[in-house]
């Protein structure tokens, strides 16, 4: 059983739909800049992977995972020919942190905010009519984790469509205890490198229209299957057993063998332990093929975009697919030993042909999800 | 939803002022009461920089599991790796978020404290529950509005099918802060939890459990009519009683609608239970079945303008 992908939508401090922001991804364009939103007198760190669309700057405003999140679902169902109408369509959102950032200035300011906003259902029902709307928070896996559920729901027969999304902005409460937890600003993220410092946060919106059938639309690739689990290990440190597990899993609900993937887009936050036990991971589950797969990651050039950074994984890894082109890791000095045994695209692309791509998703507390996705042929 | 097979309520836990056990969610809390202390029932250890919410789940998570006989005293009494969690609430960590602003505001990111750090991701309450527990299923949270309980009841059921676990445990849970109450215009919150657990008939069946209700079908639509109507088509189209949003939006539920079906609301003396509601439904509709009623009940949730979620409760198949 496999779902076509018939739109797709996405934002990112690196570009407004996601063509352009393969094409910065490949060009090895940095998101990088000089914090937008937050008061620079209250950060060590001076630079984020904000979205640049606050009217006046400095000025920080609620609702903008909101916008993000609209503007990339409304750029998905016009791609699908689903037009502004979807009453009839089941919207399943991934996100880490809501629009807690409205909570803050809300508490801080006195911004104009109100219980019902903080998920995203009444925002989408004024938008669009939606009423099947739903919003998981299940940090930097969360999208991953809402297709999942949204293979489940196209699996289970009801539905014609199913809309996923991954939505975030950053906020200050996290900033500020990632800011106050680094002895030192990462200053770049660097996902893979022995100099790695830690991630740096970014702010982006995905989403991608599954259909039963594909009707005479552009299919951008077939999700076969997504794994996911609990690593039940740890709150903070992932477990390289229940990342594996989440890969096998993945893999075997999906009919395939590790010889057989030929992507795979890692989740890579640039955290000295994130980066290594996923590694390790997937060196364990890949054993004699862990030369196979070419292996790439975009937060070098995103930032990390917490729950919606799945679904933008997985829009690069299907624009990858069709053009055959894959983006680098960037910002690469010295990869670590472990990435060295397995097939790094970094620095600058390269061209190759995928049949079949893997995208991983690991977050907080060890919520690991893991899709398998097929190139339209 | 209706293509979903039949899901059952196999356990039911709480962690709620004026509730001692199930029973007493038939006869009503007796309130008001003394919050729920968590230490009394899980002891301190691993409580310490815990936030409430977390605190209140995995004290229902204990009970939710202990009442369904995958635990005892002792320990697991079933295989962890295939239980998932499925958490709903809106404001747990609002307080955190909060406080952690003011502080940056008054003395930069340098005043924070690295104890906040982990409070500070909404999924806190279910992935501590799975790391204490040791469930290794999916682990699920539902921050979705006032419809979160019954939507988490849906995801469960949706993800039993897809055979991605063989139980699930459901939570709703919401604490009481200055925080939530001046962001919900409330003057108080529940401040508790409540726990079921679901899982496949033939699971249940299969593994000797008992069977408290049985789940016929989810609706979800724009409006109570509406859902309610769908929920007719789901299963018995005359129910014993009907648990009503505990807000429609503002609008007024029709007088006609399922005309002289039974209406219940939840005790106005907890306060806003939000995304507890749902999931506290089941348990009552559950507790009502143990007392030997046999009528089906409509569960709601969910608001006008955002989206209204619907189940379709019942008694026990073969019940005497």
């Amino acid at each position: 059983m496999s779902w076509p992908i018939v739109g797709i939508g996405a934002l990112a401090s690196i570009g407004r739909d996601p063509e352009e922001i393969f094409e910065s991804l490949c060009g090895g364009h940095s998101g990088l800049a000089p914090l937008r939103g937050f008061d620079k007198e209250k950060f060590k760190a001076g630079h984020l992977f904000e979205i640049d669309n606050r009217a006046e700057p400095g000025v920080d405003t609620p609702g903008r995972a909101t916008e993000f999140l609209l503007d990339a679902v409304g750029q998905a169902a016009r791609d699908a020919g689903l037009g502004e109408d979807l009453s009839e369509v089941p919207v399943l959102i991934g996100t880490g942190l809501r629009e807690m950032r409205s909570l803050e200035l809300w508490w801080r300011d006195g911004a104009d905010f109100a219980a019902d906003q903080l998920h995203f259902g009444p925002a989408l029902r004024e938008r669009f009519g939606a009423a099947d709307t739903h919003t998981f928070s299940n940090a930097c896996s969360a999208s991953l984790y809402a297709l999942a559920l949204a293979f489940d729901q196209l699996q289970s027969g009801s539905v014609e469509h199913v809309i996923v999304a991954g939505a975030d902005s950053i906020t200050e409460s996290m900033f500020g205890l990632t800011d106050a937890f680094q002895l030192e600003p990462p200053g770049r993220l660097r996902p893979f490198d022995v100099d790695r410092k830690g991630t740096i946060l970014g702010e982006g919106a995905g989403a991608i229209v599954l259909g039963r059938t594909p009707g005479d639309r552009k299919v951008y690739g077939r999700v076969r299957s997504v794994g996911m689990n609990c690593d039940a290990h740890h709150t903070t440190a992932p477990d390289q057993s229940g990342v594996a597990t989440a890969i096998r899993q993945a893999h075997t609900r999906a009919g395939v063998k590790p010889a057989d993937v030929d992507l795979v887009m890692l989740h890579g936050t640039g955290t000295p332990l994130n980066d290594e036990v996923e590694v390790r991971a997937m060196r364990e589950v890949f054993g004699e093929h862990e030369n196979v797969p070419l292996v790439t990651a975009i937060k070098s050039m995103t930032g990390h975009t917490a729950g919606s950074a799945g679904v933008l994984s997985l829009i690069t890894a299907l624009l990858a697919m069709s053009g055959g082109r894959i983006p680098p890791v960037t910002e690469l000095d010295e990869p670590t030993e472990n990435i060295s045994a397995m097939r790094l695209v970094h620095t600058t692309p390269v061209r190759a042909d995928v049949g079949v791509a893997q995208i991983n998703g690991f977050g907080f507390g060890g919520l690991n999800a893991v899709a398998i996705v097929e190139a339209a042929r | 939803m209706s293509e979903l097979a039949p899901v059952v309520i196999t356990g039911v836990g709480t962690a709620l002022p004026g509730v001692t056990g199930t029973a007493d969610l038939v006869t009503g809390p007796d309130l008001p009461a003394e919050p729920v202390d968590p230490a009394a029932v899980l002891g301190k250890r691993g409580l310490k920089y815990k936030d409430r919410a977390t605190q209140l789940g995995l004290c229902v998570a204990f009970d939710g599991l202990k009442d369904a006989g995958l635990r005892d005293d002792e320990g697991p009494q079933a295989e962890g790796a295939r239980i998932g969690v499925v958490v709903a609430s809106n404001y747990g960590n609002v307080d955190t978020v909060c406080r952690v602003t003011t502080t940056i505001a008054n003395e930069t990111s340098r005043g924070t404290s690295p104890m906040d750090s982990p409070n500070a991701s909404s999924n806190i309450i279910a992935s501590e529950i799975a790391i204490r527990y040791k469930l290794g299923g999916p682990n699920l949270t539902v921050c979705n509005g006032d419809a979160s309980g019954l939507d988490a009841l849906r995801w469960a059921a949706t993800m039993l099918n897809a055979g991605r676990a063989d139980q699930f445990l459901v939570i709703g849970v919401e604490p009481d802060n200055e925080m939530v109450r001046k962001l919900v215009g409330a003057d108080r919150i529940v401040d508790g939890a409540v726990a079921v657990v679901l899982e496949r008939e033939e699971t249940a069946q299969e593994r000797g459990a008992r069977i408290r209700a049985r789940i016929d079908g989810f609706a979800r639509t724009g409006t109570v009519e509406a859902g309610v109507r769908r929920l007719r088509t789901l299963g018995d189209d005359t129910p014993g009683g009907w648990y009503l949003p505990e807000t429609a939006g503002g609008s007024e539920i029709p007088a006609d609608l399922l005309a002289g079906v039974p209406r219940h609301g939840m005790p106005d003396a907890w306060g806003a239970l939000s995304g507890v509601l749902g999931v506290l439904q089941c348990a009552v509709a559950a507790g009502r079945f143990d007392a030997g009623e046999q009528s089906p009940v409509y569960a709601t949730a969910g608001r006008d303008g955002d989206g209204i979620a619907g189940a379709v409760l019942c008694a026990p198949r073969g019940t005497p």
